[in-house]
């Protein structure tokens, strides 16, 4: 039987920012001072972030997330491949959850090719392979990429990907970015013909297209909440029936912060620290970072000129000034006791038709201490009320190999 | 003024229809080519038959694909050239207009008789990296342009599509634009600007925010007279018609006959 995923998905956040950058700064992205990280802090976070992963694990949850960002002070990850390959030694069920590789960025793209195969013999045929296009800071600014060329170069690198996968010999590839005379990629992953695929998005139609055609994951990624998240989920829904595909609820993931406590009244005073710190602090990036033009296409360029509700919205995110009460109201994180974020969830779910959680349960600069708390008790208390959920639908989009709690 | 027979005109890019005199190139800046310009103007009392062509992607016009590299926007380019009949003849290019002219004179020579470029990109100076327009809020990059004020013409340019589609063509020229110029605007024009064999001239706007006037070092090294243009931003030919008028008249006036 199957029944709802819930993975434990970790930014690895710088947790020491001044508490007065977002006045003092520009930017936690692309030209964030250099100088604010302090490698021997740095190092006892990937000590600590990875320990809470391995601990998620054990809290029963099904998956485990990184994911990719480049110039970053919310997310320390510029290599997700390289966690991952140290999360696969160290955990055993978990489905290893990889939301990079920007495949575009890499030159030629077979090296994430050869890296995510390793990590899939590494974990045994546990890894879920994300293929994001990436965000404008990441792609247009921290990495160059010109970003009229993106989506296609991005498109054409991961067609490469699954076919050096899958040939069953050595081929040329004549792309136009990518030529090559022999793509032998050796060794090649455990799980056959490729590990799945999910594509985390921010709610462009080309991205709902490219999952409901090809049948990969759209994995929703608005660190926003459910509340924002309605009209980006109801759209890619929309496109995969008018892509004449079933409404399988393992189509889809999303991200949700939460905080969990024995009681509401205790969530509330938990969670505001951490969560005013990632908000009005990690997500302090510079508005020019934003729109590079070519970014996204005509079609997504109109479709947001047509939508000026969510420009407004936008506009209140970008002063990064958000009040602890407007960010529990709006639902950006998920905030109570084990019944108040189960009951929740559990409408959020079945309204999203979403049969994969991603559980945002460490944000900012929350301390081990309360992570770990949070974990466990969402483990113990929260996730027993969401198995049952989508226990009919079959989940094709699961590691061959990872075992659900 | 003219255009060729198959150009491409439209009224969003503001093209100028050929006549029957002697042509004259004229290659728009970053933000394309709105309805006039008294530079144009000058030049066609003075009897040239000015030739704007539309640079594709910077008319705004939808469903514009960006070739993958800089050489299919070259043949685009030239394409749309060679469309208008006006080769060869003498081409004025302004900003990236400029970066296209160049190259026009340095791989197609025979193609272009006298070179006039207004700031034009091309080359990147890690010491005096300028403005990088494009890490600028999108409502505010136009100003960045200019030392006296935008423009009206630039103002206006799509206001006529409406609050939906205007906004739209003004992206898609934006798109173009900085599909041309990702990441730096240097397309490796100092390896090959010896090789322009034309008069040539280049003016600068000493008030220029993305290209500061460090960087018209390499084109003059590179031997292409460089003169300044006081009080003039980026698109210089707006902010200071009268001096960037009288100086290209000048040169272009002084050019052999049938050139």
């Amino acid at each position: 039987m199957e029944g709802v995923k819930l993975l434990w998905f970790h930014l690895m956040p710088y947790p020491e920012l001044p508490e007065d950058f977002n006045r003092t700064h520009r930017s936690v992205w692309v030209d964030i001072d250099p100088g604010l990280f302090q490698p021997e802090v740095v190092a006892d976070c990937y000590q600590r972030y990875v320990e809470q992963l391995v601990y998620a694990e054990q809290c029963g949850f099904d998956g485990i997330c990184v994911n990719e960002h480049h110039g970053n002070g919310y997310g320390l990850m510029p290599s997700p491949n390289v966690i991952a390959s140290v999360l696969a030694t160290r955990t055993s069920r978990a489905a290893i959850t990889v939301l990079g590789n920007s495949v575009a960025l890499y030159n030629p793209p077979v090296r994430v090719a050869e890296e995510m195969a390793m990590v899939d013999l590494l974990s045994h045929g546990r890894l879920i392979s994300g293929f994001p296009v990436g965000t404008s800071m990441d792609t247009a600014y921290a990495y160059s990429v010109n970003p009229g060329n993106l989506r296609q170069k991005y498109l054409e690198g991961i067609d490469l990907i699954l076919k050096a996968w899958t040939a069953t010999e050595p081929f040329a590839f004549n792309g136009r970015f990518t030529q090559m005379r022999y793509v032998n990629v050796l060794p090649r992953p455990l799980q056959r013909p490729h590990p799945p695929i999910w594509i985390p998005g921010g709610g462009s139609v080309e991205t709902w297209d490219l999952c409901s055609t090809r049948d990969y994951v759209y994995a929703a990624l608005s660190y926003y909440g459910h509340l924002m998240a309605k009209e980006t989920v109801a759209g890619f829904w929309r496109r995969v029936e008018e892509n004449g595909k079933d409404p399988n609820p393992y189509r889809l993931a999303f991200l949700q912060f939460i905080g969990v406590a024995d009681t509401d009244q205790e969530a509330y005073r938990l969670y505001r620290e951490p969560a005013e710190y990632f908000f009005n602090r990690s997500l302090h990036v510079y508005p020019g970072y934003a729109d590079p033009p070519g970014y996204v296409t005509e079609a997504s360029a109109r479709a947001r000129y047509q939508s000026q509700v969510r420009a407004v919205v936008r506009a209140k995110q970008a002063k990064h000034d958000l009040t602890w009460d407007e960010m529990v109201e709006k639902g950006y994180i998920v905030l109570g006791s084990p019944d108040t974020v189960r009951e929740t969830l559990e409408d959020v779910a079945r309204t999203f038709n979403c049969g994969h959680l991603l559980t945002m349960l460490q944000f900012g600069n929350m301390s081990d201490e309360l992570t770990r708390y949070n974990s466990k008790l969402f483990g113990e208390k929260v996730a027993p009320g969401l198995r049952d959920l989508f226990a009919d639908a079959e989940d094709h989009w699961w590691p061959a190999n990872a075992v659900a709690a | 003024m003219s255009a060729g027979d198959g150009f491409d005109a439209t009224p969003g890019d503001g093209a100028r229809p050929a006549g029957d005199g002697t042509p004259l190139l004229y290659l728009p800046g970053i933000a394309g080519h709105p309805a006039s310009s008294p530079v144009l103007d000058a030049l066609a009392a003075v009897g040239w038959d000015v030739v704007v062509p539309t640079i594709p992607g910077l008319d705004g016009r939808s469903g514009f694909h960006v070739p993958e590299d800089y050489l299919s926007w070259l043949v685009v380019v030239w394409d749309a050239l060679d469309a208008t009949g006006a080769l060869p003849c003498p081409v004025v290019g302004a900003s990236l207009g400029g970066m296209l002219a160049a190259d026009l004179a340095v791989l197609r020579p025979e193609a272009v008789t006298a070179l006039a470029l207004l700031a034009p990109f091309g080359i990147f100076d890690d010491a005096h990296p300028g403005l990088d327009l494009y890490a600028v809020p999108t409502a505010d990059r136009m100003s960045h342009l200019f030392a006296k004020g935008v423009p009206e013409p630039f103002v206006e340019r799509f206001a006529d599509l409406g609050p939906e589609d205007g906004p739209v063509a003004r992206y898609l020229c934006d798109v173009a634009a900085a599909n041309l110029l990702w990441p730096l605007g240097d397309r490796g024009h100092a390896r090959r600007l010896h090789r322009v064999r034309c008069p040539a001239l280049v003016l600068w706007g000493d008030q220029d925010e993305l290209l500061p006037v460090a960087t018209s070092e390499a084109w003059s090294e590179h031997g292409l007279p460089v003169e300044f243009v006081p009080g003039a931003g980026h698109l210089l030919e707006w902010d200071e018609p009268d001096t960037v008028a009288s100086r290209l008249v000048e040169f272009v006036v002084g050019l052999p006959v049938g050139t």
